[in-house]
């Protein structure tokens, strides 16, 4: 139980000394008193959270760790090089509406409604293992135990324990484990016991595993808008996941399965002289980065109404944390000489460690390429961090830490300025602070001063799909409007037809396969196949 | 620069304004290939028929559709095909477009073109010189505004749509008029004039029909409320959906609501050309006046035309009409397919269930006694003025009800009134019998003025009535849940008194009105609701919550092809989750307690009832669940029975009397001579003036936003001030002097030191290797001009925020620097008119304190800063961490808070940058309060170069900020201990008010600790609890001890994740309450707070576990609820007087006990006993406070 009892009457500190039968005498007399004028004894019963989460080394082998809340390749790919570890994970399904209304009905009301959708996903979860398979309460608790991320500075998403607790307490799941992997590397809170050990090989397979699992997504989202085949790219996804999966579990075999992956996409019928407009999906981590109704199912949507959707990998996510404590550890090193000490560290340590983040950026980084280049990603760039805090600081001032901080600004300067999306969606759940509350206020300025972006912020309640894409399709119908207009341009300036194109391809299927990339001129990838087939054919 | 305009001899814009639902036609050469463009909106149908190639309109036609779209479609189609020749012939295409089209594109063979799109297509080829475009639907708002694009040339549109969380709609103003009760041929003949504008709140349909009611029950006229709210309407629109952009001209005015009333064209065109004016936008030449803001004689069109010249865009054999008959056979065959998973079982099972539950809880009709020929019923009469009706009850002195009348609210509450008497009247007379009201008791929102102008005996909060209704009745209960129409009310009982309560705030409000709403618009008497919702076989399911939202998904449903029943199931079944989930938030009801009662006028409707019935009795199977057998009339059985309580013991009722009150005359006047002027937000108030036969007179004032309104002239205001003053001696409220005290100047800075003076404490350690070099230094003074030069500088900061937290340490830091205390210019208090003034420039929708902040930065633009005496600087830090009350582990700052200089920045600056046009710099720099080295760092690099100060200098001025800001502190402390020892002496209870510091703002508060003061408490705040670890030590004595904290203003035992200052603070305040005996809680929250709705449960386990009386006041926003506020006010102070007179019990009893101990302790040691010593409890640990009351 969480709240304390009435403490029964007693000794306090601080008590004037009394000969031993005068007090118990004195004590008699006032529980008898206390009694006639019907006073309870002791101080109010007060509320304590309670907070469950030792997990011991001997446990682990008995005890599944439950993983969820992003796209079904993050989930799988992280569970799959985490159990090389020797955990047992499971990975929860994609939340929905279901989910979501688990979580209303049992998370404090206002909260964002990424913490519905996942705290309502584990619920539905242990309902089930309860109700369905029969398994006590005590049984799960003991058995099975949750792992979610915290973290984001100063916003709700820091804050979804105590959503986990209290729905977890509503629904009668008292004393089920919640561990927090806290973003910000130096302050792990994994639990009591050790159980879930936090060292440097941990946190390189979980960097692997989602790593990998940006590579499929991105080759994901690049291929299937071209596929002739519908339901062709999926089947690829899902034999690659597989390797992959193998490869991370066993931890042998990775650059073989990169190739294999390589293989599966390369055999995807496409046709990519479809025109299609570029849209990038950013926003809110958890509403940008989910495929199930958390962003009402956004990117397929998209793909519907004729789009191609770039999504935002993790990778540039996590680079962004690590930026901060470094960005921070190097400009206090830099005010040392002249302000003291801030840090009880010599400042040559401060700086050792500060090359040490750089490094460990620079090893993800490069992992991500070569991952890639293996993989048959090709032409796709990680941003640069710090340039996109510089630019974006005289919008956005890099001193603001919450969320997504100042990336969703830096985003959509790049897009406008290289050109390489015909429209921004930002989403992000209803009253997102840093996000709708700040970002959006500062974007309307950058678009004034852009309008050829298309920007649209779209705020996801967890219903009221309907407005969402009406407001979606008014945006992408100008969208498409760029396209058709980049690839009539681009037909023109090369003197070609649709039918000399699609000869061109024919007498050279290299250029129409899934992961051949044009070079980039116009944000509509047709467009710059149009632009290089019509440079080949002038040399 | 653009494309020309292409020619339009018959464009649509100049065909003649059809009849709304005639259709017209033009002959058609036979053989022709036509368009057919189809706008299916939320509530209307649009349908035009086009030549291609030409922009020549055929035939066109305008219908409602009553949520029967494809029907209508249908009608309309069927119509032009049998008046325009060919057009069911080969080669007709057909696009569709608005937000109910979508489903009918596939039968129909159509294209679907989004209607925003197609809006813009159609005005592109019509009004080549048109930069800007307000529509506005049923339920959509979309704003587009056309840009020259500098580096194409091309005109290119920008295009704005509302989201769902709005109500610039015209569904708003539907439902508002069923409120005011106007008829629509008469809306349509109201224009602008210059009426006094009342306050509306048009974010949310909901908000704004709250406060239409609120007027209409206040007797304003309906005109005046019509043209506020279309006011409200354009407002909101122009500051939100066109998220700070300017509407250039020229401007069209398209949609329904438009088109149809004159009023809100003319507000459109007031608000618009005020922009112009403010922002200084040159109007183009040559154009007139009239033509620059224009509804087009076609706006109903627009949209259906756009979607057909769309088609020149696509394949010519693309979108072929398949015909009227293909439409039919969807109707009939093809929706059926299409409900998915979106529906549940239906109300009842079975026909037997149904019986049953029928047998058990349907009402049986009243049956008003006879009454003896010749008799003089004795009676009391109760009344209960609701947001959409007034209900009547007579009572005769044993507690049996004569008779009751209901009735509609038709507008004034006392034309209500004056009819239901007359009628209840009448009805003892028709049995030669005669009427004498002993007693009158009323209650509701129309209370007061009943109270005012007929001299009721009592006038109860409705809340209360309604627990002593049902107490009366059912004897003890544990839950009373009355279902208004526009509010939910859960009381929850012990032992037949008010143990606590909730109540719907304006987010969950609004789900009665909404039941009866949706059986208006299927055609369908509210008295029949049940009988069609039980004949549902499935019911959809809606998301519960906001009525907007409800509302909005019963369209997305029914266009789904639900039908007329399974719609009103579905609805009935979502409001027991609006009670449990939404508004009382306890998932697991069993708790709770199982004696339940259900009364308020939607419990009249049996689907309702089954609905709450069957979802209590899921969660609690033995739950005894009653129907209050006058569910509507629950209040004003409660009101007279209030009634006959006091007037039994005064022993006379002041009621002026049935033959009076019947003819009482009344008149409303609000203009220029009843406005309040005793400050500058210049409230619009109504004065309604009675009269009886007997000649007494009496004057109830409404629509101020203070207490100073309630007072016509200065006597009677200084008599006022007189009284506040009394109560605030006797009743101390810390709100307002905190909000007083961190703005003052005062703080007694110390002199910058003289240039050489040496600088105390270590110089900083130099040397890349870390070794310390030691270096005596001397203090390093600016130059004589730049430090005369600083006393000449003005510096205007916003009174928002953060600046509510670090004001004392602003003040001193520049003070010290040289700039005097003069120049300092903080904006004023936020208030309505401020709010209504500057708030249309910003592009985002965040919580009221971050929103009001553009309103500021307007205030000191406009008011504090002029060519004579200019502000050289605004000043508005980011402060990403601030000066809180937990110390620096806890101190970071929510995003908003932070953000919001930077977000003021691009609102300030996007179109026309307003700092640069007055010559100020707006300063947004960061400043950390959380690192010492980055706060000296942040500010000597934002106010080096601005005001030329060194590096020592910025030092010597954050020193005397931190010293001026620890004053504040000690001072407000102060002021909080003086008190809180007080209320712990007099053993009365004090209420602490749980905010965030800028919720003090008296424009943000609205009053609420006013109130609390004028209901007999003082009111304490959160910064005044003093934070002496020493005197906090009794309250915390045993967490310390037990290990769970490590120090009085550690929160790690109830929130060991905390992180940020305010809500971290709050969450301790909280604590402290828990273990003050003589503290109650109001937890003010503002809408979309992210960083307290995790302390909601928090709060609520901390103060419920220790038993402590509160009331949460979430979701606080611009609007001034003013009506449900001082319910839940008058609701707490009623608990809070019950919970007193236990505490004065308890409080006595202690000092028995402690008394008697005493006497036995000195008995005993007289007896002298000489054994080892053992601790026994001092007499202070036996005091009340931490005791159990």
């Amino acid at each position: 139980m969480s709240a304390i009892p009435p403490r029964e009457g007693g000794a306090a500190p601080g008590a004037t000394e009394l000969p031993r039968p005068v007090a118990a005498e004195l004590q008699a007399f006032e529980t008898t008193e206390r009694e006639r004028l019907g006073l309870p004894a002791g101080q109010r019963a007060q509320w304590v959270e309670a907070v469950h989460t030792a997990f011991t080394r001997s446990q682990r082998d008995t005890t599944t760790v439950l993983l969820a809340g992003l796209t079904e390749a993050h989930d799988h790919l992280l569970a799959a090089a985490v159990r090389r570890l020797g955990y047992r994970i499971e990975v929860l399904p994609t939340p929905d509406e279901e989910a979501f209304q688990q979580g209303k009905a049992y998370c404090d009301r206002a909260m964002c409604n990424p913490a519905y959708f996942t705290v309502g996903n584990l619920l539905r979860y242990l309902q089930r293992l309860r109700d369905e398979q029969g398994l006590s309460v005590a049984e799960i608790n003991r058995r099975y135990l949750c792992v979610t991320a915290a973290g984001c500075g100063p916003c709700r998403f820091g804050l979804y324990i105590n959503e986990y607790r209290k729905a977890l307490r509503e629904v009668g799941f008292e004393g089920f484990r919640v561990l927090l992997f806290n973003q910000t590397i130096d302050d792990q809170q994994m639990g009591e016991g050790g159980g879930l050990e936090v060292n440097a090989k941990f946190l390189i397979q979980v960097l692997r595993g989602l790593i990998l699992a940006d590579i499929v997504n991105l080759l994901k989202y690049r291929t299937r808008p071209y596929e002739r085949v519908p339901g062709a790219t999926d089947a690829a996804v899902t034999r690659s996941r597989a390797v992959l999966m193998e490869a991370l579990e066993q931890g042998r075999g990775m650059i073989a399965a990169l190739r294999q992956v390589r293989r599966e996409f390369a055999a995807i019928p496409v046709d990519r002289t479809r025109v299609k407009p570029k849209v990038a999906l950013l926003g809110e981590i958890w509403a940008e980065t989910t495929e199930g109704d958390g962003n009402y199912r956004l990117p397929a949507f998209l793909e519907g109404e004729g789009a191609e959707v770039e999504v935002q990998p993790l990778t540039t996510w996590i680079l962004t944390l690590l930026w901060e404590p470094r960005f921070d550890l190097a400009r206090l090193a830099r005010l040392w000489p002249r302000y003291g000490k801030a840090r009880e560290e010599a400042p040559r340590r401060v700086w050792l460690k500060v090359m040490a983040a750089r490094g460990v950026e620079q090893a993800i980084r490069i992992t991500f390429y070569v991952s890639g280049w293996l993989a048959g990603l090709r032409d796709f760039r990680i941003p640069n961090i710090d340039r996109l805090a510089q630019q974006a600081h005289p919008y956005y001032d890099v001193e603001q830490r919450a969320g997504e901080m100042f990336l969703e600004v830096a985003k959509t300067m790049e897009y406008g300025d290289h050109a390489t999306a015909h429209m921004v969606l930002s989403v992000k759940p209803f009253g997102c602070m840093p996000s709708s509350g700040v970002s959006d206020g500062v974007q309307s300025l950058l678009t004034e001063r852009n309008p050829q972006t298309l920007f649209l912020p779209v705020e996801t309640t967890g219903d009221g799909a309907v407005n969402v894409y009406s407001r979606v399709q008014m945006q992408l119908f100008k969208a498409t409007d760029m396209a058709r207009r980049e690839a009539q341009q681009a037909l023109t300036a090369s003197g070609l037809t649709l039918a000399e194109v699609q000869s061109h391809l024919a007498r050279y299927p290299k250029l129409g396969n899934a992961l051949h990339r044009s070079p980039h001129r116009y944000a509509c990838n047709a467009a710059n196949l149009f632009h290089e087939i019509g440079r080949r054919l002038s040399l | 620069m653009g494309s020309a305009p292409p020619r339009a001899p018959h464009s649509l814009a100049r065909v003649q304004k059809q009849t709304v639902g005639t259709g017209t036609a033009v002959p058609a050469a036979r053989g022709d290939s036509l368009q057919i463009g189809i706008d299916v909106g939320s509530t209307t149908v649009k349908l035009v028929v086009v030549r291609p190639g030409t922009p020549q309109v055929l035939w066109q036609a305008y219908e409602r559709h009553h949520a029967h779209q494809p029907e209508r479609v249908l009608e309309l189609l069927e119509r032009a095909e049998a008046e325009v020749p060919g057009l069911a012939a080969p080669g007709t295409r057909v696009f569709v477009t608005g937000s109910g089209a979508h489903p009918l594109a596939e039968p129909l063979g159509a294209r679907f073109v989004q209607e925003v799109n197609a809006v813009t297509l159609a005005v592109e080829r019509l009004h080549p010189d048109v930069m800007s475009v307000a529509e506005l639907g049923g339920q959509d708002a979309k704003i587009i505004l056309f840009r020259w694009n500098q580096r194409t040339g091309e005109r290119q549109a920008w295009t704005s749509m509302n989201d769902r969380c709005a109500s610039g709609t015209g569904a708003t103003i539907d439902k508002c008029l069923l409120k005011i009760g106007m008829p629509a041929e008469d809306v349509q003949r109201v224009h602008l004039s210059d009426r006094p504008m009342h306050h509306i709140a048009a974010k949310c349909g909901v908000f704004a029909e709250m406060d239409v009611v609120n007027l209409t029950k206040t007797g304003v006229p309906a005109e005046e409320i019509l043209c506020s709210l279309g006011d409200a309407i354009v407002q909101q629109n122009l500051s939100v959906l066109a998220r700070g952009n300017t509407l250039k001209p020229r401007v069209l005015l398209l949609g329904g609501p438009m088109f149809y009333f004159p009023f809100l064209q003319e507000c459109w065109r007031r608000r618009i050309e005020e922009t112009w004016h403010d922002r200084g936008i040159a109007l183009p030449k040559g154009v007139a006046p009239e033509r620059l803001i224009e509804v087009p004689d076609n706006a109903l069109f627009y949209a259906a035309y756009g979607a057909v010249i769309y088609g020149e865009r696509i394949a010519e054999e693309d979108a072929p009409y398949r015909g009227s008959a293909a439409l039919r056979a969807f109707i009939q065959a093809g929706r059926q397919a299409r409900f998915g998973s979106r529906a549940g079982p239906p109300l009842a099972a079975d026909a037997d269930e149904l019986a049953a539950f029928r047998a058990a809880y349907t009402i049986p009709p009243f049956e008003p006694p006879r009454l003896a020929a010749g008799s003089t019923v004795r009676a009391a009469l109760g009344v209960d003025g609701g947001s959409t009706s007034t209900k009547a009850v007579l009572m005769d002195e044993d507690g049996r009800i004569l008779n009751k009348a209901y009735r509609l609210s038709k507008g004034n509450p006392i034309q209500d009134v004056k009819e239901l008497l007359a009628e209840l009247k009448a009805h003892v007379e028709e049995q030669d019998a005669a009427l004498e009201v002993t007693a009158f008791g009323a209650t509701g929102y129309a209370a007061g003025v009943l109270e005012n102008a007929l001299r009721a005996d009592v006038n109860v909060v409705e809340t209360v009535a309604h627990m002593q209704s049902a107490v009366n009745l059912f004897g003890e209960m544990d839950i009373i849940c009355d279902v208004g129409g526009q509010d939910i009310k859960v009381l929850f009982l012990k032992n037949g008194e008010l143990r606590s309560f909730r109540l719907s705030n304006q987010c969950s409000a609004g789900n009665g009105m909404l039941l009866q709403a949706t059986a208006e618009q299927f055609g369908v008497g509210v008295s029949d609701y049940a009988e069609h919702a039980f004949q549902a076989r499935l019911a959809p399911r809606f998301s519960y919550g906001c009525a907007v939202f409800l509302d909005s998904d019963r369209v997305n449903l029914q266009r789904e092809g639900f039908g007329r029943e399974e719609l009103m199931a579905g609805l009935a079944m979502v409001l027991p989750k609006n009670i449990w989930q939404y508004i009382v938030q306890v998932p697991r009801i069993d708790g709770l307690g199982r004696r339940y009662v259900l009364q308020g006028g939607t419990q009249y409707n049996l689907a309702a009832v089954k609905a709450q019935v069957d979802y209590i009795r899921e969660r609690v199977p033995d739950a005894q669940v009653h129907l209050h057998p006058h569910p509507g009339e629950a209040g004003a059985i409660g009101a007279a029975m209030e009634a006959l309580r006091v007037v039994r013991q005064r022993g006379h009722s002041t009621f002026v009397g049935l033959e009076q009150a019947i003819a009482i005359t009344y008149a409303t006047r609000t203009d220029e001579s009843t406005r309040c002027g005793f400050c500058t937000n210049r409230c619009p108030r109504t004065y309604i003036t009675t009269r009886t036969p007997d000649g007494s007179e009496a004057i109830y004032i409404s629509g101020f936003s203070c207490e100073r309104g309630t007072v016509p002239d200065v006597e009677a205001l200084k008599a006022f001030n007189r009284e506040q003053r009394e109560r605030a001696r006797r009743l101390p409220n810390l709100a307002a002097e905190e909000a007083r005290r961190v703005f003052a100047s005062g703080f007694p800075v110390e002199p910058l030191p003289e240039p050489g003076a040496p600088v105390q404490g270590a110089a900083p350690p130099r040397g890349w290797l870390g070794r310390a070099r030691l270096r005596k230094r001397r203090f390093v003074r600016s130059g004589a001009a730049t430090q005369a030069a600083r006393a000449e500088v003005r510096i205007g900061m916003p009174r928002v925020l953060d600046m509510w937290s670090t004001a004392p340490f602003w003040r001193a830091y520049f003070e010290t620097l040289g700039v005097p205390a003069r120049n300092l210019v903080f904006s004023r208090e936020s208030g309505e008119r401020m709010f209504a003034d500057g708030a249309k420039y910003g592009a985002v929708d965040p919580c009221y304190p971050g929103k009001v902040a553009q309103a500021h930065i307007h205030d000191l633009l406009t008011h504090h800063h002029s060519p004579q005496r200019p502000l050289r600087y605004i000043y508005f830090p980011t402060m990403p961490s601030t000066l809180g009350a937990m110390g620096s582990d806890i101190g970071l700052s929510c995003p908003v808070v932070t953000g919001t200089p930077n977000v003021i920045k691009a609102a300030f600056t996007k179109e026309v940058d307003f700092f640069a046009a007055r010559g100020i710099e707006y300063v947004d720099a960061a400043v950390n309060f959380g690192v010492p080295v980055l706060q000296r760092a942040h500010l000597h690099a934002t106010w080096g170069p601005r005001l030329g100060i060194t590096r020592d200098e910025n030092e010597f001025a954050i020193e005397q900020g931190l010293r001026a800001q620890a004053a504040c502190e000690a001072e407000l402390q102060q002021r909080g201990r003086e008190v809180l020892e007080s209320i712990e002496r007099e053993g009365r209870f004090g209420v602490l008010l749980l905010s965030r510091p800028y919720h003090l703002d008296s424009g943000l508060i609205h009053g609420v600790p006013e109130t609390l003061q004028e209901l007999g408490y003082p009111v304490i705040t959160l910064r005044s609890i003093p934070r002496d670890p020493a005197w906090l030590e009794r309250f915390f004595r045993e967490d310390l001890a037990a290990g769970r904290i490590t120090h009085p203003l550690d929160i790690r035992d109830v929130w060991p994740e905390a992180h940020t200052a305010n809500s971290a603070h709050k969450v301790w305040g909280a604590k402290f309450a828990a273990r003050h005996a003589h503290l109650a809680v109001v937890d003010l929250s503002s809408f979309k707070c992210g960083h307290d709705s995790p302390t909601y449960g928090l709060i609520d386990n901390i103060l419920t576990t220790a038993n402590v009386p509160y009331l949460a006041l979430h979701d606080l926003d611009a609007n001034r609820p003013t009506g449900t506020l001082r319910i839940r006010l008058r609701t707490f102070a009623h608990a809070l007087r019950v919970r007193e007179e236990q505490l004065a019990e308890h409080t006595r009893k202690e000092r028995e006990l402690a008394e008697r101990l005493r006497r036995k302790r000195e008995e005993l040691l007289a007896g002298g006993r000489d054994d080892a010593p053992v601790g026994v409890p001092p007499l202070a640990a036996l005091q009340p406070a931490g005791g159990q009351p």
